[in-house]
């Protein structure tokens, strides 16, 4: 019997990465947010069930696809591409969480972005918590 | 059993489908209520907007572009017809564009759907925007050079690097009227009117035509008996400019009277260079103007200033008498401004109940005394609306450069800090950028207390 790991959203950034470094896809599932991930080519290599459910989108769909073009080109600006982007080019980590809106199915919804990177962990990922 | 439930996955298979196709369109679309308010919206329309969502939300469409398209909700609203397009592929001008980078311009179409729902369909066409423009001018070009020179809509010259013409010919007097001793040896700006082609512009244009090939202007020129007539004025380099010291270089001059295609130009300049509620330049014409202006404020030195107006408490004149009211008060600030500023100043409208105006050639100090003239004018005599006086003041900020290096969004932000300062100590003010304000900074959210 495997208890599964989980962290809340905000999660003190050591503890993110810890739970990053060592969570199975089940312990992803688990958690009450969203949470993609993505290598450094921009392709969706983690996309958990929490946010599979708020997209209407299965799995199939979205993983192995460019993120910023194909599954969330709403995100594809200064704010959230160009900061990955940036981190990249420039080294070091990234976390920072934003106030953000995305059209989950058509719809306008107030989230909040977690945006994450760390040359310490091979995928990049965005942790999406809806807001009320 | 089997064929329902095989029918139900194919059909939430084809949701699905569906879902993506929206999440993926290269296009922004979204449904609206009457009032703007977003319903459903694809993810290429929130990447369009959300840089412009000052409140950090997509709620409502006409207020996350309010601050580029402040018509908008008037047009919506003053849209007769029960369906139809209030608008189609309108131009917005999102930003004035960094140093290395081009503006960004979206096209805006608007379709009612019925009294209650508006589609709105969204598309960055910045770039297409500027092949056009390059489209253009190649035309133009090759349009001079291949017409008839004979023609009378033509006269073809040489100039020398101060802009002298150095030769007369028949097409000269068949366009202008003027004769050889009247045109050589002189100034190429004798075919303008007096004071639009200034000494300094002269040599601007020639500069131009070194760096980018050609140098092409639109406007009215004038003929020997004085009439005016609607041209455009190609400078075009003989010899390239790497090639020849500049004393030394020689250009050909195309002027053309267009004064038969102006006509139908105009009404198109009107409909996508002016506000529709006040007829004032919008903010595309107002930073087109600008970022020309701050070209040519590298080369000459002059000053650019910008002058930012707000009008106080404008939320409670649309509370207290309604949108109808506000939209009165605001044409009678456009009409005041321009009736205020000199006519070569660009007045526009910038934002809800926002105006800047941008001198060129007037310090800081100059265009203060002009602003104030305004404000006072504005603070002494109420708006009558339907018989009611609505009293109105306005603030104002004003920042100015002679470099132009800074940009023409560095000098707005200026503007807009003492703008701010200008609101904090009392409204209905003007008050002039320097450091000092600097510090005091402004917070962004502020503009919504307005």
């Amino acid at each position: 019997m495997t208890q599964t790991v989980s962290i809340p959203f905000d999660a003190a950034p050591a503890e993110v990465s810890a739970f990053l470094h060592s969570a199975s896809a089940a312990d992803i599932d688990a958690l009450g947010f969203g949470v993609i991930g993505f290598d450094a080519e921009g392709v969706v290599r983690r996309y958990n069930t929490h946010e599979s459910r708020m997209a209407g989108l299965s799995l199939d769909r979205v993983v192995g696809h460019a993120f910023f073009t194909v599954v969330a080109p709403c995100m594809n600006n200064f704010m959230v591409a160009q900061r990955f982007e940036d981190t990249a080019r420039d080294g070091g980590t990234l976390d920072e969480t934003i106030d953000y809106v995305l059209t989950l199915r058509m719809r306008p919804a107030k989230v909040k972005l977690r945006l994450l990177a760390d040359p310490a962990i091979a995928l990049r990922h965005l942790f999406v918590q809806r807001q009320p | 059993m089997i064929p329902r439930e095989g029918a139900s996955a194919s059909v939430e298979q084809d949701y699905e489908a569906l879902l993506q196709f929206l999440y993926m369109a290269p296009v922004g679309l979204a449904q609206l209520a009457r009032g703007g308010e977003i319903v459903l919206i694809n993810p290429l329309c929130a990447q369009l907007l959300m840089p412009l969502a000052t409140r950090g939300d997509l709620a409502n469409l006409f207020t996350v572009l309010e601050g580029v398209a402040p018509d908008l909700a008037h047009r919506a609203r003053a849209f007769a017809p029960l369906h139809g397009k209030v608008c189609d592929a309108m131009h917005i001008q999102a930003h004035a564009g960094k140093p290395g980078h081009d503006p960004q311009i979206l096209s805006l179409t608007l379709l009612k759907l019925d009294a209650d729902r508006f589609m709105a369909v969204l598309d960055d066409v910045t770039l297409s925007v500027k092949r056009d423009r390059e489209l253009r001018h190649s035309q133009a070009w090759i349009h001079s050079i291949s017409s008839g020179i004979f023609d009378v809509n033509y006269a073809l010259m040489s100039l020398d690097s101060r802009g002298i013409v150095r030769g007369w010919n028949v097409g000269i007097r068949n366009l202008s009227g003027f004769e050889a001793d009247a045109t050589v040896g002189r100034s190429y700006a004798n075919f303008y009117p007096e004071g639009d082609m200034l000494g300094h512009r002269v040599v601007e244009r020639l500069r131009e035509a070194d760096q980018t090939g050609w140098s092409l202007e639109e406007g009215w020129l004038r003929r020997s008996n004085g009439e005016r007539y609607w041209g455009s004025g190609l400078i075009a380099p003989v010899e390239a400019a790497t090639e020849v010291p500049e004393a030394d270089r020689t250009y050909s001059l195309v002027i053309r009277d267009i004064s038969e295609r102006r006509e139908a130009d105009e009404a198109l300049r009107r409909s996508v260079w002016s506000d529709h509620l006040t007829g004032l330049a919008n903010r595309r014409a107002f930073f087109d103007a600008a970022s020309a202006a701050a070209q040519r404020c590298t080369h000459t030195g002059q000053p650019i200033t910008i002058v930012l107006f707000d009008a106080d408490h404008f939320k409670a004149v649309n509370d207290t008498h309604g949108h109808p009211a506000g939209d009165a008060v605001l044409r009678h600030l456009a009409a005041g401004l321009s009736a205020t500023f000199k006519p070569t100043d660009v007045v526009a409208r910038f934002g809800g109940e926002e105006f800047v105006v941008l001198l060129t050639g007037s310090s800081a100090a100059e265009a203060r005394v002009t602003a104030e003239r305004f404000r006072s004018h504005v603070a002494a005599k109420p708006v009558t609306v339907d018989g009611i006086q609505v009293p109105c003041t306005v603030s104002a900020g004003v920042a100015s450069c002679t470099d132009g290096l800074s940009g023409i969004d560095e000098l707005l932000r200026r503007a807009d800090i003492a703008l701010y300062a200008a609101k904090a100590t009392g409204r209905n003010q003007v008050a002039v950028w320097d450091e000092t304000l600097e510090q005091n900074g402004r917070a962004a959210p502020a503009r919504a207390s307005r």
